[in-house]
């Protein structure tokens, strides 16, 4: 028994950062049929801006509330920005145009991501401060639950939370909902369809420098490349629960973190990545809509 | 002067021509039916006046302010309310959800979003029942009230209606546009496209009748539809001819 | 290839003369290019530059296999490096296991990437684009790391000392032998790659690519076409891996990663995507330039990420696009009477017809009558959700007659339609054709077993020209084979030159001869439709659907249609028409029928249907609902 509640609980801690990226692109592609390539690396931003502030500028040095707020608001905001100078300068221009169009930039506009950022941080890894946190914790039986998986899992799901209540609560927040079914009815109702959107990018980048933080928290050590295969497996953990449902979105994120650590423990992390790209194209070619059903625009 | 007036209007589909000048009015508390075949260009022309399409020229006007040019989320803040064809209602949110959306111009100001609310659930009794109910789970002749209640939560000052009779049994097309002339009747300008030449011209004040794009009969609503043009447009003129 | 004949610019020669002629200029051109390019490079005896023109020549290699994917077929494949890796390895392994020679493990590195591609193809090509990419980049890293796994396969070192290879005696060894071996591949796959373009083959594909659901509804069979392109490049990717692992003589994972499919999306997008100069501009660029501009090596990948969002967003046809040249139609095909045209069709589908009868009739098959209906719809059900889209409708369609399907908006008469042609599968209910079940057929067999449609809302394929169009018309009448095509035999060259004379008699039969060269979104709104209507009869079909065809016509054209629609009767074709102008459904049709909110409410002659009072209540709404609310207007 010990083994496998080891695993279910570093499958759940990793699993709410993938629900955390992976609601990024769900979002957007729910209302603009649009993958964000770029998704996966905004993590990387967000982890990168924390380690700026925490190692190079000291942060680290502060009181360690002081410390952690800064170090998640400001690659948040930074981030937003980012990902609305993607959404302006390269998607927007090309939404009329062909998907393949659409598809290559998207690429393009992540592989840029990652090589300004190894431009500008170097292609070392880099280290989060390893001593910033405790490290005690509490023991479940034979597992021990650090205080700080407890709280990155608590902060996840507050913001999920908080999202979720956006959405679900605000009119604007309906309204991007609405944007998932039509976007000229939408705009018949004085919504304005390219606010709304670039809200949409907005909080899907925020989520995901959230997510970049606190996996430069768990796991100490980043580097430039860390966006590709979070990208895919957050992209995986979209698709399983459903492209453009929120809620399949958390519960694929959680599915993939589980997949994931039991394959690491039971078999080898070699094969990890083989098990998700299998789980993905089998959803893909058996059930496309996912588990819960997805929510894409119809008309756009 | 009207309250809306559209004038020479001319929209192209790429290099077709789909509207090749129109020119209609419309006054406060008028209903305006707009008539004619499939693919006549009814439907571009409120999807042009509501700013969906962008004309080559012509000019729209609504109280004497160009619509021309604008964004469609800003001609509704201007007071012109579009129910699309096919209803086009948010078939994942509430109805209740649906008519907020409505109200999204005025979303901050939560007791007028309540008032316009219950205005429309007054209209609509149905509504009221089914306020939580998924829009995709309502009947079609419910969803469509819901995309006129919807419209209304704007106050809009001209009120266009694309096909609202479309799939509905003749006893439900026959009570939206009962209500559609209630509607009228407060003041609002109504431009009604409608396949059902009978039903829309009897509550009617007046009528343009479309061809390929062109507006080929207008006038008083009661005489045209005494016009035997307008029989022949629906029903082939009663010659029966075939190939034999 | 007449296409082919027309455009080029050299002055009018006697037909003979010119078909030898222009049969070399692409070929010779590209062999010309080559050798010089060869040569050169050769000569100049600098190893280092020879080396570098081989990588060019292994990237364009990629290149132009990929080309075909996502150029010609319009797929997005972002692992293909995977079909580089397994030609590589099955190369590597025969060569250092097996001690096979190197031109031996050829066709076996081909055949396993055809095998890996066609088995990840198959059900993954249906999916949407954007799910395509995503799945292929799984593929691609899903063969990356089982490399790095297997440690029969040398694991996270590969294989090393790899020999190098012995043609007949004659070691290969130095970097000029790889550059002609390089130089001679590229140049056949130059070839083979134009023959396909041009062909049927490359028809199809721009018609996927423009519009799949209006491709598939006229014949082409779209998945088996992606398919194809999908394997066929990866083929070629597995030759290329073969190659390299021969050249460089070790391989090891790292050499197939993501990077490097993108690097070789990144050629053929630099190039111009779908053009062979372009690949070889693209692989000059993304491999020279580096070398060239040593001190931004390391960012190479960034510039090459700017490149290509620039080139999306400024320059999307690339640095040397594809030219499509629009070319004179029809030449050196010789003239027919208008009165021929029709005589011949007409004796070729009572040719058809008598065929298929005495195969019935040899099959033990009843053979069926001029009486029996030819389409037979029963019981038909669909629902969309809570909505009964149509609501067991049942009717016959005999031969010969022109059945027209009429009814309010919304009544679900386009829903039949597209329960017949396959496009949807209906809740419940039997539709059969000439006493045969079409049933859950895809739609481009049914256009094959006979039945040919228009679309409400024209769709042609509008980066084509008109008479390219029809051609496309015709893909299931022909039947050349991929390989012929690709080595543009005389049994294909025949072939083609049939297909264009038969929608030159299309086209003319519905005439629009004179207009066959233009590109079809250079024509009216009537004149496009006749253009689809010509495409919907080249495959000679016995019963064609029209749906609402004279929608946006004025009287004239609409006239003119009625015309066309009659001598499609005469020629024995079965007609069924959806329309909502009644005083031509009145003058043209034989029998109406009659659906409302998904009811069949009045099926008959045009002259009951409009004295039925069902019908006028669906269409005007009945007298009653008039005074109702006359008096509430009043009150």
């Amino acid at each position: 028994m010990g083994p496998f509640l080891e695993y279910t609980v570093i499958g759940l801690t990793v699993g709410s950062f993938y629900a955390l990226v992976a609601l990024g692109y769900t979002i957007v592609y729910g209302i603009l049929r649009l993958i964000n390539f770029a998704q996966g690396d905004l993590s990387m931003v967000g982890a990168f801006l924390g380690w700026t502030l925490l190692v190079s500028f000291g942060l680290e040095h502060l009181p360690i509330y002081l410390a952690l707020v800064v170090a998640f608001v400001v690659p948040m905001l930074g981030t937003a920005v980012v990902n609305l100078g993607i959404l302006q300068f390269a998607y927007k221009p090309l939404l009329r145009r062909s998907l393949l169009a659409i598809l290559i930039t998207a690429l393009g506009m992540s592989i840029f991501l990652q090589n300004t950022a190894q431009l500008i941080w170097g292609g070392a890894i880099q280290a989060y401060p390893p001593n910033l946190l405790p490290s005690s914790g509490i023991f479940i039986g034979d597992v021990h639950l650090t205080y700080v998986q407890i709280g990155l899992v608590v902060i996840s799901l507050l913001l999920m939370g908080g999202l979720v209540a956006f959405v679900q609560g605000t009119t604007i927040g309906t309204a991007m909902r609405a944007l998932a079914v039509d976007h000229d009815a939408a705009r018949l109702m004085g919504i304005n369809v390219d606010q709304v959107i670039r809200l949409a990018f907005v909080l899907g980048a925020m989520l995901a420098a959230a997510s970049g933080v606190m996996l430069g928290i768990y796991y100490v050590q980043i580097q430039f490349t860390m966006g590709f295969l979070l990208g895919l497996r957050a992209f995986t953990a979209a698709v399983l629960g459903g492209i453009g449902n929120i809620p399949g979105a958390m519960a694929g994120g959680m599915l993939i973190g589980l997949l994931e650590a039991y394959t690491t423990g039971y078999l080898s992390g070699k094969w990890e990545d083989v098990l998700v790209f299998g789980v993905l194209i089998t959803v893909l070619v058996v059930k496309p809509t996912g588990l819960f059903g997805e929510r894409v625009a119809e008309r756009m | 002067m009207a309250l809306l007036e559209v004038s020479d209007v001319h929209v192209y589909y790429a290099n077709i021509e789909a509207l090749k000048g129109i020119t209609l009015e419309a006054d406060p508390g008028q209903i305006v039916a707009i008539l004619g075949s499939n693919g006549a260009g009814k439907t571009t022309t409120l999807r042009t006046i509501s700013g969906l399409l962008r004309p080559r020229s012509g000019s729209i006007k609504c109280g004497g302010r160009s619509l021309v040019g604008l964004e469609a989320h800003v001609i509704v803040a201007m007071g012109l309310s579009h129910v699309p064809e096919g209803r086009r209602i948010f078939n994942i949110l509430s109805v209740e959800e649906n008519l907020n959306l409505g109200g999204y111009l005025v979303r901050s100001q939560h007791g007028l979003v309540k008032e316009r609310k219950a205005e429309v659930f007054k209209l609509f009794p149905r509504l009221a029942e089914r306020r939580t109910q998924l829009a995709g789970t309502l009947s079609g002749g419910e969803q469509q009230m819901l995309a006129i209640g919807r419209a209304l939560m704007s106050d809009p000052k001209v009120l266009m209606l694309d096909e609202p009779s479309l799939g509905l049994s003749p006893i439900l097309a026959r009570s939206v546009l009962k209500t559609v002339r209630e509607i009228a009747n407060r003041g609002t300008a109504v431009l009604l496209v409608e396949q059902n030449a009978r039903q829309a011209l009897a509550i009617a004040h007046k009528a343009y009748v479309i061809e390929v794009g062109r507006i080929v009969l207008q006038g008083e609503a009661a005489t045209l539809a005494r016009d035997e043009r307008v029989q022949r447009a629906y029903l082939g003129g009663f010659e029966a001819v075939g190939t034999g | 290839m007449i296409a082919r004949l027309a455009g080029s610019r050299v002055g009018r020669v006697s037909s003979a003369t010119r078909t030898q002629f222009d049969r070399v200029p692409f070929s010779a051109r590209v062999i010309l290019v080559l050798a010089i390019v060869g040569a050169s490079v050769i000569l100049n005896g600098d190893d280092y530059v020879t080396s570098v023109a081989v990588s060019v020549a292994t990237y364009a290699m990629l290149g132009l296999g990929l080309n075909i994917v996502v150029g010609y077929a319009g797929l997005l494949d972002l692992g293909y490096a995977a079909f580089f890796a397994i030609g590589a390895y099955t190369s590597a392994l025969l060569m250092t296991e097996a001690h096979w020679n190197f031109f031996a493990t050829l066709p076996l590195a081909v055949l396993f990437t055809g095998t890996a591609g066609a088995i990840l193809g198959y059900p993954t090509l249906r999916l949407r684009s954007d799910y395509l990419a995503i799945v292929t980049l799984g593929f691609g890293e899903m063969t990356r790391i089982t490399f790095n796994n297997w440690d029969y396969a040398g694991g996270p070192n590969g294989i090393l000392n790899i020999p190098w290879p012995n043609f007949f005696g004659f070691e290969l060894n130095t970097q000029a032998d790889f550059f002609v071996v390089g130089l001679a591949l590229l140049a056949i796959a130059m070839i083979f790659a134009q023959h396909l373009d041009l062909s049927r083959l490359g028809r199809g594909w721009v018609a996927i690519r423009e519009d799949e659901f209006a491709a598939e509804s006229v014949g082409v069979p779209s998945l088996r076409l992606k398919l194809l392109a999908y394997v066929m490049g990866g083929m070629w990717g597995g030759l290329a891996g073969a190659f390299f692992a021969t050249r460089i003589g070790a391989i090891d994972p790292t050499s197939f990663t993501f990077q490097l499919s993108v690097l070789i999306l990144i050629v053929i997008v630099l190039g111009g995507t779908g053009s062979l100069p372009g690949v070889l501009v693209g692989a000059l660029v993304v491999v020279a330039l580096p070398e060239v501009l040593r001190q931004f090596a390391d960012q190479r990948l960034l510039i090459f990420a700017i490149l290509l969002i620039g080139m999306m967003l400024l320059r999307p046809q690339g640095l040397w696009p594809r030219i499509r040249r629009k070319p004179k139609p029809f030449y050196g095909l010789q003239e027919e009477e208008a009165g021929d045209v029709a005589a011949r069709i007409l004796r070729e589908h009572q040719l058809q017809t008598e065929e298929r009868d005495r195969r019935r009739a040899a099959a033990g098959h009843r053979v069926p009558q001029q009486s029996d209906a030819l389409l037979e719809v029963e019981g038909l059900v669909q629902q969309f959700g809570g909505l009964r889209a149509v609501d067991n409708v049942s009717f016959n369609v005999f031969r010969e007659e022109i059945f027209s399907l009429i009814g309010p908006n919304g009544g679900g008469k386009t829903t039949v339609f597209n329960c017949i042609t396959g496009v949807q599968r209906p809740r419940r209910g039997a539709i059969r054709f000439d006493g045969r079940s079409v049933l859950g057929l895809r739609p481009h067999v049914i256009v094959s077993r006979g039945i040919g449609r228009t679309f409400q809302g024209i769709r042609l394929f509008k980066n084509m020209a008109v008479f390219e169009n029809v051609m496309v018309g015709l893909y299931p009448r022909h039947h050349t084979m991929t390989w012929q095509a690709m080595l543009h035999t005389p049994g294909e060259r025949k072939d083609e030159l049939n297909t264009l004379q038969e929608s030159r008699r299309w086209l003319g039969f519905v005439g629009l001869e004179s207009e066959a060269g233009r590109l079809a979104t250079e024509l009216s709104y009537a004149d496009q439709r006749r253009v689809e209507i010509a495409r919907a009869l080249a495959a000679h079909p016995h019963l064609v659907l029209f749906d609402e065809p004279a929608a946006g016509m004025n009287p004239t054209e609409k006239l003119e249609l009625v015309g066309i629609i009659r001598k499609i009767h005469d020629l024995g074709i079965t007609v069924v028409l959806i329309e909502h102008d009644m005083s031509l459904v009145m003058r043209v049709s034989d029998r109406i029928a009659v659906l409302d909110h998904g009811v069949l409410i009045a099926v008959g002659k045009p002259a009951e249907i409009q004295q039925n009072p069902a019908v006028i209540e669906a269409y005007l709404g009945r007298e009653e609902d008039e005074l109702d609310v006359e008096k509430a207007k009043g009150a």
